[in-house]
């Protein structure tokens, strides 16, 4: 007899999809990119049917997932520019056309110009609203780790916010 | 819960940004690949089942579509919940050990004495083939065999044997050794008797169990690159291992780390499926030869930054310096006065200080260059000026410096030679915190500044009140 799957992956799909976007276009900062993300996140998961048996842990691996991911995808990025015309000429999506208010764009711009790791806990504590052990077990580090690492990362977030916006942050921005 | 103190404005504001720049993802704006059927938990009907298969391959083609090229996603998703061992295979028996091999022996079936395991290498041009493992286990009399590669086949012994799983008996432990890693890097593999085979335990997050600096994703720059310090080791039969909470520069052939470190420790437990994970978790205070518990003391040692070293000589002024390449200056008054260094090897070189009223340290500053003589050299009437001169065959140059670090000494930005030789600079940055970076010769004519931690002072002006901020 066969298998059943193990959980129903359009389902999750239909439910978690669009948060798990959100998700990462706080940590990758462009949509597509973002979709790219999720994709790949589901895509990990339909290679792996049997990765995880109980459907209320589902979320949390693609959270996982996503994170891993969009790590992956910001250091590619980081490679890609060395190569890449310094302006990127390829229309804006309707989504690039939404406006974010100034107050909210500084943040923004700012926790772009932290470290992956530092970023990454922010928003799973500010915007996910993960516990510390929650945040733990989805990067994987102790919460010892995730204390201190949330403690600076607000330090260097509004040192941020402070400084002078460079080329390169704009650049994030985009 | 804050845990900046005056954070929770910073903190309030940024849970409202996060939720405004996530709520500009609206569904309408994703790609159209969401699925239109509802999808019961269940297959009701073959023909539900095919249209609901219909939907999942449609979703999961665009799903899949452009992972190729690219880091395979199944490379950095999750590991499944149950990793997969593998078996030895049965291969080697005719391969010697290496003459610098040793055997171990431990107690690999809990029968109270030891088994001896020998190390057999494939034979390769460049040593680097597998290791078979290779033992009669003392209770069956039967052979029990492993494979393990190790990176080299030279030298092979075995490190402290542990019982990872408490169950009475001894798990091998074999190491995989890193030779580009600065200070030593490498892993250790733990082998497992397992109905007569010994079976390598997978390690549930390898990146937790190595030992080295690893770097951290995108701090590499011309001069340096932060890491964390990865350790392992061995405790009354356990396996443990760390990593430093902070990170740390590491470049030109330096890791600027203080003597004692915090870090989080975990203790490695290897469960019935075969797979090791890290099951109890500890702050230590790792120092040099030691560590022991944070208790409540979780904050990092300063960095080596005092005392200050604040003996000079000027004009017909003379001081011998006598650690490693010894050697006397003297300080000949003119304009320019000049720095007339005699060596031991009986070279005497000649040096016009390019500053009035120049002031020599009498302390050598090794950390930009201890080969040879060295000098930092202020002014009594410029306090703002700083000069490293360095021996340059017969003559003395000045450095000059690269980066974004400036040698000069200011309300922002001060600069000090410690009494250990450590030239510092301190650059303020934000709420009274000062960034400290020690300087290092990275060419014949250049320095550059690695930073060694962030410090507080209660007096700026004073290095000696440096303290944790």
């Amino acid at each position: 007899m066969a298998m059943e799957p193990a959980v129903d992956i359009t389902e999750l799909y239909a439910a978690h999809r669009l948060a798990l976007v959100r998700l990462a276009v706080l940590l990758v900062d462009d949509v597509a990119s973002a979709e790219d993300v999720v994709q790949d996140a589901f895509a990990a998961l339909a290679r792996r049917p049997d990765a995880v048996r109980d459907p209320s842990k589902a979320l949390a691996y693609l959270r996982v997932a996503v994170v891993n991911t969009a790590r992956s995808a910001l250091r590619r990025r980081r490679t890609a520019r060395a190569y890449s015309p310094p302006h990127d000429l390829s229309p804006p999506t309707p989504e690039d056309s939404a406006v974010l208010a100034e107050e909210h764009r500084e943040v923004i711009v700012a926790l772009h110009t932290l470290a992956p790791r530092q970023r990454e806990v922010l928003v799973l504590r500010y915007w996910s609203d993960l516990s510390e052990a929650e945040i733990a077990r989805t990067l994987d580090i102790s919460r010892g780790t995730v204390k201190s690492t949330a403690s600076r990362a607000l330090v260097a977030l509004e040192r941020a916010m402070h400084a002078p916006v460079t080329p390169s942050s704009r650049e994030e921005e985009r | 819960m804050s845990t900046t103190p005056g954070a929770p404005d910073l903190e309030a504001r940024l849970r409202v940004a996060l939720a405004a720049r996530a709520d500009l993802v609206r569904g309408e704006d994703l790609a159209p690949l969401a699925t239109a059927t509802p999808v019961r938990r269940r297959w009701p009907t073959p023909w539900v089942l095919l249209a609901a298969a219909a939907v999942v391959l449609l979703v999961l083609g665009v799903v899949l579509q452009g992972v190729g090229g690219r880091t395979r996603s199944d490379e950095v998703a999750p590991e499944p919940d149950a990793p997969q061992l593998e078996l030895p295979a049965d291969v080697g028996r005719d391969w010697k050990a290496d003459d610098l091999s040793s055997p171990a022996r431990l107690d690999l079936d809990g029968d109270g004495r030891k088994e001896r395991v020998d190390f057999l290498a494939e034979p390769t041009e460049d040593f680097d083939g597998r290791v078979r493992l290779q033992t009669t286990v003392s209770t069956t009399g039967e052979q029990a065999y492993g494979i393990a590669e190790l990176g080299t086949t030279i030298g092979t012994s075995a490190l402290d044997p542990i019982d990872a799983d408490g169950d009475g008996d001894q798990e091998l432990v074999l190491y995989f050794d890193d030779p580009s890693a600065v200070g030593g890097g490498g892993y250790p593999l733990v082998f497992d008797l397992r109905d007569g085979l010994l079976v390598r335990a997978v390690v549930e997050d390898p990146e937790l169990l190595v030992r080295g600096s690893v770097p951290v994703d995108g701090s590499a720059t011309e001069h340096f690159r932060m890491v964390h310090l990865h350790d392992y080791w061995f405790e009354q039969g356990t396996l443990w291992s760390s990593r430093s909470v902070n990170a740390y520069a590491e470049g030109n052939m330096t890791l600027l780390r203080p003597e004692t470190i915090v870090v989080d420790a975990w203790r490695w437990a290897l469960g019935d499926d075969g797979v090791l994970r890290h099951v109890e978790e500890a702050c230590l205070r790792q120092g040099l030869e030691a560590s022991q518990p944070c208790g409540n003391d979780t904050e990092n040692e300063l960095p080596s930054i005092v005392p200050v070293a604040g003996e000079t000589i000027g004009a017909g002024g003379r001081a011998v310096f006598d650690v490693g390449y010894r050697y006397t200056v003297s300080v000949e008054a003119g304009d320019p006065a000049t720095l007339v260094v005699r060596g031991e090897d009986g070279r005497t070189l000649r040096h016009d200080l390019a500053v009035a009223d120049a002031r020599v340290s009498t302390t050598q500053p090794t950390s930009v260059m201890s080969d040879g003589a060295s000098f930092y050299v202020t002014s009594a009437s410029d306090p703002s000026y700083a000069q490293v001169l360095v021996q340059d065959g017969d003559r003395l140059r000045a450095l000059d410096t690269t980066g974004d670090v400036e040698l000069t000494d200011d309300a922002t930005t001060r600069t000090w030679l410690t009494a250990g030789g450590a030239l510092v600079t301190a650059v303020a940055e934000e709420e009274g915190a000062w960034r400290a970076w020690q300087w290092q010769m990275v060419s014949g004519a250049e320095m550059a500044a690695l930073p060694s931690g962030t410090v507080c002072f209660d007096d700026p002006s004073d290095p000696a009140t440096v303290r944790r901020c």
